[in-house]
């Protein structure tokens, strides 16, 4: 099986300035031993590789779905509660990607407006088997959207809470691969 | 538990050594069994019989919170919340919340689960049983 690289995941939903939110996906995949990128752009209409559009349109579609999902965890609800601007901005991204030969480790980055948490390392690519061994590892955890000891605690607990969100996002992360990989033959 | 040490402010003032003083500072000294306020033995202040008398009961709460760890181990803990703000065991952090500007950083060796439960428990020990029995005694407002 040839081996491949995530090194980009990022989706977003963005409505500053416009009068109807926009859904937009990034993606990129490398293969190492072939040297070759892929970078999946999603722009709310198309899904491209490399600047070629995918077809047919029912993947953009199906892949369309899943970055909704990905933008309904709550954590981004959780986030929107400390944020007192109307929404503007959603958005999930994978950060601080490494790739070992076990798997791939990344930071979990979810966005509300100019709120954010981000968390990991976690692992990704395979996911966790056990949906509660989130909050059993090893974590760092990064947030501005709290303002005090007792509400970044509130939202460790709000982590732990959400694991099987959490699970649920990376296992949403790896059909969406799945999808791309196929198209490019891997 | 071998040693603590915590900042209060009280209305009544402590006399220690004469001085009419609101800023205490707690201490239990490592090779020390006893209670130090602002450096000086409790018992040999005023109201010292009273403050010997509570020494076994305030030294048995830390102690509560010393058994949740096997290791040597150090807590600091915020004066507001009662809430760890950093674990070191045997001189390395296991757990650590920095603040700059308007982000939090919490890095953990120990799974989230294990921090709700440590702090559920020193929380509850100083809103329930430390703090309560240093204001019964004038040692914390």
């Amino acid at each position: 099986m040839t081996r491949w690289e995530l090194t980009k995941f990022k989706v977003e939903k963005n409505s500053e300035g416009l009068l109807t939110p926009v859904l937009s996906f990034e993606a990129e995949i490398i293969i190492p031993e072939a040297y070759k990128s892929y970078m999946f752009i999603y722009n709310g209409k198309q899904l491209t590789v490399n600047g070629s559009e995918i077809k047919p349109d029912y993947l953009a579609f199906e892949i369309r779905l899943k970055l909704e999902s990905l933008l309904s965890s709550s954590l981004i609800r959780e986030l929107s509660k400390h944020s007192k601007k109307a929404e503007y901005l959603r958005s999930f991204s994978l950060r601080k990607i490494s790739v070992y030969a076990e798997g791939t480790l990344a930071n979990l980055r979810y966005v509300y407006n100019d709120k954010f948490l981000e968390f990991g390392s976690v692992l990704v690519i395979p996911p966790y088997k056990d949906w509660g061994k989130l909050c059993k590892v090893p974590l760092t955890v990064k947030t501005n959207a709290v303002s005090n000891v007792k509400s970044l605690y509130e939202l460790l607990v709000e982590i732990c809470r959400s694991a099987v969100t959490v699970y649920n996002n990376v296992n949403t992360v790896n059909e969406i691969l799945k999808i791309l990989l196929k198209e490019i033959g891997v | 538990m071998k040693s603590f040490f915590m900042e209060t402010k009280v209305k009544q003032p402590v006399y220690i050594n004469g001085v009419p003083t609101t800023d205490l500072y707690l201490e239990k000294f490592p090779d020390k069994e006893y209670l130090y306020i602002n450096s000086v033995l409790a018992s040999e202040l005023p109201a010292g019989d009273y403050y010997r008398l509570i020494e076994p009961e305030l030294f048995g709460y830390f102690d509560e919170i010393c058994q949740l760890f096997n290791d040597n181990t150090e807590i600091e803990i915020q004066h507001e919340t009662y809430l760890p703000l950093s674990i070191q065991v045997n001189g390395r952090y296991v757990f650590k919340i920095e603040r700059e500007s308007t982000t939090f950083t919490v890095d953990t060796e120990l799974g989230l689960s294990e921090i709700r439960d440590i702090s559920n428990k020193i929380e509850s020990v100083f809103k329930f049983k430390i703090i309560p029995l240093l204001k019964r005694e004038g040692l914390y407002d």
